[in-house]
């Protein structure tokens, strides 16, 4: 029986010109969104791998020099765009993919396209992750909002119904016929467009990356589900195929604009940031007169050469094995990297709280739910950018601190200016390499999402067959 | 066999269907006849579990419909007063998907001479729906009772809006299945077509069956008198 509906619903919408032309419409901007997200991450990957290569050349042809001099010459690091960054662009145009990296400060990370965008950006790039998580869901509402309406209007549901067939029984045939359309399409333009992807990329096939695209197929193919069981809902239970398109719009508007909007916006407000100049005011004000409790700059200097003397038991710097100014410096920027941890945290928990709101209200519109999972599966989402802060800082932590040590142990005080070391130090120095973090652990950071999907493709299916033993059929 | 036991249906204070009693026999054309309002496709309604009784029951080949709903309808076909098919698929099309909902296959042949013996040319059976006129739809209407073996017949107005040929078709049709042993339950308008086509009348008027007798036991000019009369009464 539900092999006949399903039939019957499939060749019906593949007659139905409307439909046809609004799914060609939606394959064709997938395929395009994806091929441009391909151009623009194959042009940013060649870019960075372009850079990195010839900044990590510079570094150790950068000839005899002084460390100090060396460490501020600095080094540019690169956060790899992952393979899938092509399909969901996610906060990359925000947060910056690349950082300069030198002694004393924390540079702002660069290679920003949203500071070039113009205002036409705040409704969004359009990205294959754009096309299905807002126009798809359009799709399946013109495909669906007459499912039950246009049948109860012309007069067909009732002969249907005198055969014998369920409601329920018929509901699920529309459930399946729809949902195997919306898969009709999706699969080989996916396929097309992924597969094309990695191929033109030559992108190694991992277990990391096949379960990204397994779990992100997966978070889709449900939030698609639940999007047609809803429709399907709505139709069985209005009282016009127009009261139910409308029913369905005020749906979309509200999962995709409004209460994405909403969540933003009381998050900005309830929690806000810093100004950019207040943060590093804040920073530099720790860094001179010391952290709560902590001393000045002068007295945390003077505090570490009592340390050294004591341990070495000298009475003078003179007397040390190294040399005392080198390791000041490091003290100094293992204070200022303490300083920047404590701030960065600080402005994180802003930014946690502030997404908080946007992971509550992915209950209330699972738009949210599958956006945010979409960005963690791509790797291109706040919590993976933070990640790369992270390493990034802790790469400059270390890179300062083999310069300054090597500099302390091959030279005495009073000669800071006097040692020069040469290619083989800067080779020593490790470039750095970004390791996206594992999928369990960025997922660990999304369970409210997945709870809301879970939520989402299991109530849903739940209502409909619940409410469809009986419904109007005039 | 079609059987109303005291079936009811009210909605609030208002009472659509008194308490009816009412048997079609195999092979019987009962025909109801009555204005707007007067309950026949109520009755019908009932028959197809389409809504729920107030009181009493409906049954149809003793099965209570209402508690048996989907059993009942595999002996049953419908033709309402617009039959409507689905436009984007062919007459043959809805026939075999009409059919498969009621547990019927048939291979294409089959269907096309359901639909040939109901009237409908094959040139006609293959085109989209959307083109067909009202009595062609009644057509594919009648090749499916006929390919789901229906032994129960529940027709709402069927032969409304008919031209006078399609109607009497259509009535040659009915009479054909009434020979198969079809009991046929037909609310109607058409006082004619009722007493030519029909085996037994009903007359009903604000939800109360208020005559019942054998078409052959009036004249039509004395069917018309007496519908005339309760009408106006």
């Amino acid at each position: 029986m539900l092999k006949r509906i399903i039939h019957k619903e499939w060749r019906a919408a593949l007659r139905n010109r409307q439909v046809l032309f609004f799914g060609l419409v939606v394959a064709a901007l997938l395929l395009a969104a994806s091929a441009v997200g391909y151009v623009s991450y194959a042009g940013q990957r060649a870019q960075m791998a372009q850079a990195q290569a010839a900044r990590r050349a510079e570094w150790v042809g950068q000839g005899e020099k002084h460390p100090h001099i060396a460490t501020h010459f600095g080094t540019f690091v690169f956060k790899p765009k992952n393979g899938l960054s092509f399909f969901d662009y996610g906060l990359d145009a925000y947060t910056g993919t690349s950082v300069y990296l030198e002694a004393h400060y924390q540079h702002e990370f660069m290679f920003r396209p949203a500071q070039d965008y113009s205002a036409l950006i705040r409704f969004g790039e359009l990205s294959g992750a754009l096309v299905l998580q807002v126009l798809l869901p359009l799709l399946i509402i013109f495909l669906c909002f007459g499912a039950f309406t246009q049948e109860r209007e012309s007069g067909t549901l009732r002969l249907a119904l005198s055969q014998g067939v369920s409601r329920r029984q018929l509901a699920w045939g529309k459930v399946l016929a729809y949902y195997g359309v919306v898969l009709a399409l999706l699969v080989p333009t996916l396929a097309v467009a992924l597969g094309g992807a990695f191929w033109l990329a030559g992108l190694p096939w991992t277990a990391d990356l096949a379960t990204r695209l397994a779990l992100l197929a997966l978070s889709y193919a449900g939030y698609f589900f639940g999007f047609v069981c809803l429709c399907v809902l709505v139709s069985a239970w209005a009282s016009s195929s127009r009261n139910a398109l409308l029913a369905l719009l005020t749906i979309w508007i509200t999962f995709s604009i409004v209460v994405p909007k909403t969540a933003a916006a009381l998050g900005d407000n309830l929690y806000t940031l810093p100004s950019m100049q207040a943060y590093h005011q804040a920073i530099d004000r720790d860094v001179d007169l010391g952290l709560p409790g902590d001393t000045t700059k002068a007295g945390r200097r003077a505090r570490l050469v009592r340390a050294y003397l004591r341990r070495y038991h000298a009475d003078s710097v003179q007397q040390l094995p190294l040399n005392m100014e080198w390791m000041a410096s490091q003290a100094g920027e293992d204070y200022l990297d303490r300083v920047q941890t404590l701030h960065r945290d600080s402005l994180r928990l802003v930014l946690e709280r502030q997404n908080r709101l946007s992971t509550y209200a992915s209950f209330l519109a699972p738009y949210l739910a599958v956006r945010n999972l979409s960005m963690a599966l791509t790797g291109t989402d706040l919590s993976t950018s933070l990640d790369f802060q992270r390493q990034a800082s802790a790469y400059r932590l270390g890179f300062m601190r083999q310069l300054h040590h090597d500099a302390a142990w091959h030279s005495t005080y009073g000669q800071f200016y006097e040692y020069h070391p040469g290619a083989a130090l800067w080779a020593s120095i490790r470039d750095f390499s970004y390791q996206l973090p594992a999928v369990e652990s960025t997922l660990r950071q999304y369970r409210p999402e997945l709870l809301a999907l879970l939520l989402w493709v299991v109530v849903l299916p739940l209502a409909l067959h619940r409410s469809t033993r009986r419904f109007p059929l005039t | 066999m079609l059987e109303a036991r005291d079936l009811t249906k009210r909605y609030g204070d208002f009472t659509a269907l008194h308490p009816l009693n009412l048997l079609v026999r195999p092979g019987d054309i009962y025909c109801l006849l009555g204005a707007n309002g007067a309950g026949k496709s109520t009755t019908i309604n009932l028959f197809l579990d389409f809504i729920e009784p107030s009181g009493g029951a409906a049954f149809i080949n003793g099965l209570p419909v209402h508690e048996r709903g989907a059993e009942t309808k595999q002996f049953l076909a419908y033709i309402p007063e617009n039959l409507m098919l689905y436009p984007d698929l062919t007459g043959l099309e809805n026939l075999d998907f009409f059919c498969g909902l009621a547990g019927k296959s048939y291979p294409k042949a089959e269907l096309l001479r359901l639909l040939r013996e109901a009237g409908l040319r094959e040139e006609f059976a293959q085109r989209r729906v959307s083109a067909y006129s009202k009595g062609m739809r009644q057509k594919v209407g009648i090749a499916l009772a006929v390919a789901k073996e229906a032994k129960v017949l529940l027709l709402d107005e069927p032969t409304s809006g008919l031209d006078p040929q399609a109607s009497n078709e259509f009535s040659a049709l009915l009479l054909r299945l009434q020979a198969q042993g079809v009991a046929t339950l037909m609310a109607t308008h058409d006082l004619f077509r009722a007493k030519d086509t029909g085996t037994h009348i009903g007359i009903m008027k604000q939800g109360h069956l208020l005559e019942s007798f054998r078409a052959t036991d009036v004249s039509y000019e004395d069917l018309e008198a007496l519908y005339l009369q309760h009408m106006h009464a």
